[in-house]
């Protein structure tokens, strides 16, 4: 019996170099897992942002074309029409950060939602800026201590975050978002079915789906890998609730 | 024979877009550009090609990466301070090698400006607003007919050195109708089939970036990048003379600017000066060598534009010779008339030609 | 030989369709040929005008500052575009929608009023083209063969438009005497 393998669509001489408990490997490879099981690879082009998710093709083994910063789900939609131009209709998804997808790319990325762009988009969201060094971003919950929060994220100084998949959900081209995490094994079944969904929604060209995994970073949290995945469950899901807030696949 | 009709620069080059195969267009609305972008809206979708009216001009410009990406023929357009929005990408494009067509129909800067006639992104377009070391490849026509062939050209260029192209064109040239021809494309097309990005289908995976964390990779790339530009600045170099060839005085001016200075070559010429006219076509990579050459008969190169003196710097470059440099410009508003011209390079000549 | 026209007016009035008709007569006459629109800010009601150059050799100069022949429409062209004309040049004016004054004594007016001409042929919108069978009378050069075909190009989606068009220019073609003009 076997239990573990690698999927064929992950690089096979890829060496795992994100910090020890990011949970960027376990979402990279649940994502490998569905491109082998729907049978993408040969018709992907994927597109990576910046930050720590810029990396994702020195383990996909895909088309992987990298956007500046933010600009991942534009990038998407140049690649999806071109190939429709052609008569072809390729599967292309995003790979982002919460600052890269809800910051700085914000614009792009619910401009994408609004026209029904038929990509898929998935967020990593480890409420800061992991690779510059965890500053506060987008998603940095009330009182979370960062680089450019040393005394807490506060509502008065520095205003609220946001809650993307709430917010993608209302957009009317946006026809699945959700919010996964990957603090244990249940979850990451979850979180894969979920993704799986996403994917699917796009071969069935409906329109914009989404999804928003919420992710350890256990350098910046400054906490241990046990530990950043408690935090997860037992902080976080309470602040960005696990759920399915839009699925309209089937209308 | 194929007919002339009156045409708009604008939409000659949208014309000659879609005539030599551009599949894909992106877009965001600004005077005086904004034709290009409304003709394209139905014969792209009439032809089921590629066409998003995007969310910003940063929006356009990363959509055109991504398509580029498909190795189809990928064209957005804009207008200065909006081309400054576009920056980042083509820094990106240039490093990822991939072909864009940007033309960039200008008006007065800096800032919103207005839109009022100007050269002023000369140097925005040649010297460009990216990071890092990278060329964009820019070409500049002088006529409606020339907007038609450099279009061509520009696909064709940016296909066949995988690089950003932008043509850069007159405000006043996008806004006016002359009689041209929409002639065939001449250019082959290029195989793109070795780097495209369509599907890892029977080849390994590619990836297509610009991040390279290893010094040693990024310095080779950069490297690589540079054979290439001067490659480029080896074999496609592209200028107009006029008159030249026994020129004691060289106007050099580009664009539109270019017509004008024939006009007043002619005055010069009827009362016996010998003056000549360089314009150069490709502003990147500039004819530094045949200017050069000329110079060495001219006592005077007097460089005309609409801004400040961007090409200057690149006319000093050229020239080695002892000829006097000068200019004469305006950075913004009604063309400098050929008067004011006539009177100022009366001045600037008054000592070898007094009898003028 | 170069000559330079101003066409002006207010939006609505068909100043660009007569401008561009204009150009493409002059392209048919194998003439060079540049033709530059121009609009206020608004998009409507606003000050049009547009500029045509013409000329047997390649046109180099493309903005002029002033014209050998001007149409006003209305009286707020006329009096922005009145020192535009060249001395010795003309001023073609619509006195149904301007004052009749003349302020200048080196250039020559006519004064016919277009507004009232295009109510009679039954459509106010052909005020224009009157206006151009006027100055085509004065250029004497133009070949009925290539306005009737400029005519039809321009107005290909509207051909009902093109023989009342035609018509409101034999008119003005016809309006103004040798003589009135001399």
């Amino acid at each position: 019996m076997q239990v573990y393998s690698i999927p064929n669509s992950i690089k096979k001489d890829s060496k795992f170099t994100f910090c020890k408990g990011c949970d960027h490997g376990v979402a990279i490879k649940i994502i490998a897992e569905i491109i082998d099981e729907l049978n993408l690879r040969e018709n992907t082009v994927a597109i990576s942002s910046s930050g720590c998710s810029v990396l994702l093709y020195d383990f996909l083994d895909i088309d992987c074309l990298e956007a500046p910063h933010g600009r991942a789900c534009a990038v998407a939609t140049g690649v999806k029409r071109a190939h429709r131009a052609k008569g072809e209709e390729k599967f292309v998804f995003t790979y982002q950060g919460d600052g890269d997808f809800a910051s700085i790319g914000l614009g792009e990325s619910m401009h994408s939602a609004l026209r029904g762009e038929n990509i898929t988009a998935i967020c990593i969201n480890n409420t800061n800026y992991g690779m510059t060094g965890g500053q506060m971003g987008p998603t940095s919950i009330m009182g979370q201590l960062t680089t450019t929060s040393p005394l807490g994220r506060n509502k008065e100084y520095h205003g609220f975050p946001i809650k993307t998949a709430e917010q993608i959900a209302l957009c009317e081209g946006t026809k699945f978002s959700a919010r996964v995490a990957l603090y244990d094994v249940k979850n990451i079944l979850k979180a894969k079915k979920t993704i799986k969904k996403a994917f699917e929604c796009q071969l069935k060209n409906k329109g914009f789906s989404f999804v928003e995994i919420l992710s350890s970073c256990p350098t910046n949290w400054k906490l241990s890998a046990q530990d950043s995945h408690k935090k997860i469950a037992e902080e976080l899901t309470k602040i960005y609730p696990l759920d399915i807030f839009k699925d309209t696949i089937d209308d | 024979m194929i007919e002339k009709s009156l045409l708009k620069g604008n939409i000659a080059i949208a014309r000659a877009a879609l005539n030599c195969g551009c599949s894909c267009y992106f877009g965001y609305p600004i005077t005086p550009q904004t034709e290009i972008g409304e003709f394209l809206s139905l014969e792209m979708q009439k032809r089921n090609l590629a066409y998003v009216c995007a969310e910003s001009e940063i929006g356009a410009i990363n959509m055109a990466l991504g398509a580029a990406s498909s190795g189809q023929k990928v064209m957005a357009s804009s207008s200065s301070c909006a081309v400054a929005l576009m920056q980042e990408t083509l820094s990106y494009a240039a490093s990822d090698e991939l072909p864009i067509v940007l033309v960039n129909v200008m008006r007065a800067g800096p800032g919103q400006g207005y839109i009022y006639p100007s050269q002023g992104d000369y140097n925005q377009a040649t010297i460009g607003g990216g990071n890092g070391d990278y060329k964009t490849i820019v070409l500049s026509p002088s006529s409606v007919q020339e907007c038609i062939e450099l279009t061509y050209k520009s696909f064709y260029l940016a296909q066949k050195y995988r690089n950003p192209v932008i043509l850069l064109v007159d405000g006043l040239l996008g806004q006016m109708a002359e009689p041209a021809t929409i002639t065939q494309n001449p250019y082959p097309d290029i195989d793109t089939s070795s780097w495209r990005l369509d599907g890892a289908k029977d080849r390994p995976s590619r990836n297509i970036h610009s991040l390279e964390p290893n010094q040693n990779k990024l310095n080779q790339h950069v490297l690589k990048l540079y054979q290439k530009y001067q490659q480029i600045e080896q074999s496609e170099p592209d200028w107009e003379e006029y008159l030249c060839d026994d020129a004691e005085i060289i106007l050099t001016a580009f664009g539109t600017m270019a017509r004008s200075a024939k006009a007043i070559c002619n005055h010069f010429r009827e009362q016996g000066i010998k003056m000549g006219v360089f314009r150069p076509i490709t502003l990147y990579p500039f004819p530094y060598k045949r200017l050069r050459e000329l110079s060495f008969k001219a006592k005077y190169i007097i460089d005309i534009e609409m801004n400040m003196g961007q090409m200057l710097k690149d006319v000093r470059l050229g020239v080695l010779s002892n000829s006097q440099i000068s200019f004469i410009g305006k950075p913004v508003g009604d063309w400098l008339k050929k008067e004011e011209i006539i009177n100022a390079i009366k001045n600037i000549i008054k000592e070898q030609y007094a009898s003028i | 030989m170069i000559k330079n026209f101003i066409i002006s007016g207010s939006g609505g009035q068909g100043v660009l369709s007569i401008g561009t008709i204009l150009a493409n007569i002059f392209m048919l006459g194998n003439k060079f040929v540049t033709y530059c629109p121009c609009y206020g800010a608004e998009m409507r009601g606003g000050a049009v005008h547009c500029e045509i150059n013409m000329s047997d050799d390649e046109l180099l100069t493309l903005q002029n500052e002033k014209a050998d022949f001007v149409i006003a429409l209305n009286q707020m062209s006329f009096d922005k575009f009145i020192s535009k004309v060249k001395e010795g040049g003309t001023i073609i004016v619509n006195s149904s929608m301007a004052k009749i004054e003349k302020t200048r004594n080196d250039i020559k007016y006519i004064f016919a009023p277009f507004t009232q001409e295009a109510i009679k042929l039954d459509n106010i919108k052909i005020a224009n083209s009157i206006a151009l069978g006027v100055l085509s009378k004065i250029l004497g050069n133009l070949t009925m063969e290539n306005v009737k075909k400029a005519y039809e190009k321009i107005l290909k989606d509207k051909k009902e438009l093109i023989q009342k068009n035609l018509d409101a220019y034999l008119l003005g073609y016809n309006y103004i005497q040798e003589k009135e003009y001399a």
